[in-house]
């Protein structure tokens, strides 16, 4: 056993740390943050080509394809780092990409893995749909089979990333008569093909997301992921990449409260002396311990050849719970304070935490719901029957 | 990183479940409840061939010169079993205490003896106040014509009765605001005049007994330690004792999933599985969390004291997470069996009480919390 980094994973990390330092301006932590995190916005691709070149997007790709053939411990430490000072999301890099790694064609392989490698392309999520959110098998849009390409109608809801990203990672009916599981395929559609059209939706967080409308969308068959009608495994295994979740940006908020916590002084002592302060804030400190130890967990797995099965549900499920924790517990620490957002006077850690609070109710529930992620540990981890 | 145990530590994990579903079936752990004693003399005899009472005992002491996580393993299929007896007491607290604080002469005494199970250690640390923390230790020890006399009441001391070496912590000087001084520690043979011991009856049926020490006379050359000092060598000890007992924890985890996932699949309940039940699969799933959330803590803390780095602030860590986990794994594995989980007859009763015990001793979760409050700074 060995619960510490390697040295050349420390060394790397070091970079990583200095490059962050060094590039990270107010101005692409507004307009990251503006943007939800999403990355797509000028600052922030142009951070993203500069990280990339250095081969930090995906290190645990091989470097034909821009990677650098690092361990997936490596990798999942530089997302860790990341999230650390700016959560970006990565829906090319991070879940579409390593899909595509896997069962996409040589062609396919060629055409997109670099360009996502040098973090010149980004893709928006394409899954959800106004009656398919938990139950991905129920999507209606429908691809219809044109022999060298498809012609797309349909609805998608709550798809994120589409208004700063440049490709829909689609899926698909693509044979509606087929059953279940059996009936879909993955695509990747320009997201400015006409027919398209993106409605925002602005959530309680501030950010937007939107809705997608295809009317009559044609699509080259050559933009088909893998095998038709294979979609929903690659959703499947795309989803897997998405729920193995960097706590970053929640530990570093979590590190703030704590600091605020020492300097805050009430009834005059400081409130990080409150013994019940100091409990809520020390079992934080323990669940953010347990939660490293099994994201890191799921790199070994990889590491070791083999596919996490349950326990990337395990993980995101554990972290998004404690995600929600921090919030709430930040905002009970900070009291009254916490109510105040950051332009207001007298705003307490520039109104992050109440930010933070409004923030973390989706993380239970994107990428697949607590529950969904109990019935994934309870079938697959457990062996235990669904009827 | 690397999550997994080398191949000495797999054997001798793989070696201790067999030996110990053979030698420790729930029968006997019932039977060593109700026992005087609470140890069977056979079957110490046999792991101390096993060399399991020498793990962490260098080879120049007659010991195995194994490091701390593979008694972490150890403890783990010990856990899995609800071993009865003063294995814990003797080895860990006893131990580590020797091997942190005892002189040469100290340690050429009592370890060669310790590691072929000839003689049984335990820590006498307690007192009425029930806490671990040493503002709590009043019994004193005053130096008298070369000789230091002990008086007060120990409390809660594990397998005192079956002892054959007491390490009584007591106090030498003035607590000095904060500083933490004035405690020594000092072994003492129980046969002595002066020393009571009357057994406490006990939830989960370990022996734990109240030892009156009545002007109790020891040399100084049963310091165990420098004089004043004791609080120093306690706390290491407590902190690495506790990531042992989460060794523990560890397997008795495994054993409540591997008595309630099987019922789950086979109990019918309105025509299916109690296990294709969504309420159900989530307390499993639960389970499963705790379980391998438990797992890991405890193999890093005992992964960092073998590698000799800093490990308090994960020590508590573990041990805090460890005592509330363990604890809700075996209620939520209760509820899944049902009524039959709460039949004596059934083993689960055993885990329920060992995870209530487990957690109490060497400090609960709130316990830990404050210590890992401390270590960040708070």
């Amino acid at each position: 056993m060995d619960f510490e980094f390697s040295a050349q994973e420390q060394k790397v990390l070091k970079q990583v740390r200095a490059f962050i330092k060094s590039e990270v301006t107010p101005e692409l932590q507004a307009e990251s943050l503006a943007i939800g995190y999403c990355y797509g916005g000028k600052l922030g691709r142009e951070f993203v080509r500069k990280f990339a070149a250095n081969g930090w997007l995906v290190p645990n790709w091989p470097e034909e394809y821009g990677g650098l053939g690092a361990s997936a411990m490596l990798t999942f430490a530089i997302k860790e780092e990341l999230a650390y000072i700016m959560p970006l999301i990565f829906v090319a890099a991070h879940m579409a990409g390593p899909t595509i790694m896997h069962f996409g064609s040589d062609e396919m392989k060629k055409q997109w893995l670099l360009p996502i490698a040098r973090g010149e392309v980004e893709f928006a999520l394409g899954y959800t749909e106004p009656w398919a959110g938990s139950d991905l098998s129920a999507l209606q849009i429908e691809a219809v089979d044109q022999g060298d390409h498809f012609v797309l109608n349909g609805q998608k809801t709550f798809n994120t990333h589409t208004h700063v990203a440049d490709y829909h990672w689609l899926a698909a009916i693509t044979d509606p008569d087929a059953k279940r599981y059996k009936n879909m395929s993955m695509m990747i559609v320009d997201l400015k093909t006409p027919g398209i059209t993106i409605r925002p939706l602005i959530t309680m967080a501030g950010w937007q997301t939107n809705e997608v409308f295809y009317d009559n969308v044609v699509v080259s068959k050559e933009n088909l992921v893998g095998e038709m009608n294979q979609g929903f495994y690659y959703l499947m295994a795309a989803l897997d990449y998405e729920r193995m979740f960097p706590l970053g940006s929640y530990r570093r908020l979590f590190e703030e409260i704590v600091q605020y916590a020492k300097e805050t002084v009430v009834g005059g002592r400081p409130l990080s002396k409150d013994p019940l302060v100091r409990q809520k804030l020390a079992q934080l400190a323990i669940e953010l311990e347990a939660n490293k130890l099994i994201f890191f967990r799921l790199a070994h797995i990889i590491d070791e050849g083999k596919i996490p099965n349950y326990e990337t549900s395990m993980q995101k499920l554990f972290a998004t719970e404690l995600a929600q924790k921090i919030a709430n517990t930040g905002m009970e620490i900070l009291g009254l304070y916490s109510q105040l957002k950051k332009e207001s006077k007298w705003a307490a850690l520039s109104g992050q935490v109440e930010h933070r609070y409004r923030w973390s109710v989706v993380e239970t529930i994107y990428a697949g719901t607590s529950e969904i992620q109990r019935n994934i540990m309870a079938l697959r981890g457990l062996k235990l029957p669904s009827k | 990183m690397n999550y997994d145990l080398n191949k000495t530590q797999t054997i001798l994990k793989e070696e201790a479940h067999r030996f110990l579903a053979k030698e420790c079936p729930s029968d006997f752990v019932r039977e060593m409840a109700d026992d005087e004693t609470g140890y069977s003399k056979k079957l110490w005899q046999k792991m101390a061939e096993l060399d399991w009472m020498g793990v962490l005992i260098p080879e120049q002491y007659g010991g195995m010169g194994g490091n701390f996580l593979d008694l972490t393993v150890l403890l783990s299929e010990m856990g899995y079993h609800c071993m009865p007896g003063p294995y814990f007491c003797s080895v860990v607290l006893g131990g580590l205490t020797i091997l942190e604080a005892g002189s040469d002469k100290q340690k050429a005494d009592i370890l060669p003896l310790l590691a072929r199970g000839k003689r049984i250690l335990t820590l006498a640390w307690v007192e009425p106040e029930g806490t671990y923390v040493p503002e709590g230790i009043k019994l004193s020890a005053k130096l008298h014509e070369g000789q230091y006399i002990l008086s007060g009441t120990k409390l809660f001391v594990p397998y005192a009765h079956v002892a054959d070496t007491l390490i009584c912590v007591a106090r030498t000087g003035k607590e000095k605001q904060g500083k933490n001084t004035g405690l020594t520690l000092f072994v003492v043979d129980p046969k002595q005049k002066g020393v009571r011991i009357e057994p406490l009856i006990t939830m989960a049926g370990d022996k734990q007994s109240e030892v009156a020490f009545e002007n109790v006379a020891v040399s100084s050359d049963s310091v165990l330690g420098s004089p004043d000092q004791g609080w120093s060598v306690l706390k290491k000890v407590l902190q690495m004792a506790a990531v042992a007992k989460c060794g523990e924890m560890i397997g008795g985890a495994r054993r409540a999933m591997d008595m309630a996932i099987p019922y789950v699949k086979g109990r019918e309940q309105f025509g299916r599985p109690v296990a294709a039940f969504q309420a159900v699969q989530h307390h499993c799933a639960n389970m499963l969390t705790y379980a391998d959330t438990i797992k890991l803590m405890t193999y890093q803390a005992a992964w960092r004291i073998s590698e000799g780095l800093p490990f308090e602030k994960e020590a508590s860590m573990c041990k805090a997470w460890g005592s509330d986990s363990y604890r809700q794994l075996v209620a939520l594995a209760h509820q899944v069996i049902g009524g039959m989980g709460f039949m004596e007859e059934y083993d689960l009763q055993l885990y329920f009480k060992h995870a209530k015990s487990a957690e109490q001793t060497l400090g609960d979760a709130d316990f830990h919390r404050e210590w890992v409050a401390c270590e960040m700074g708070m």
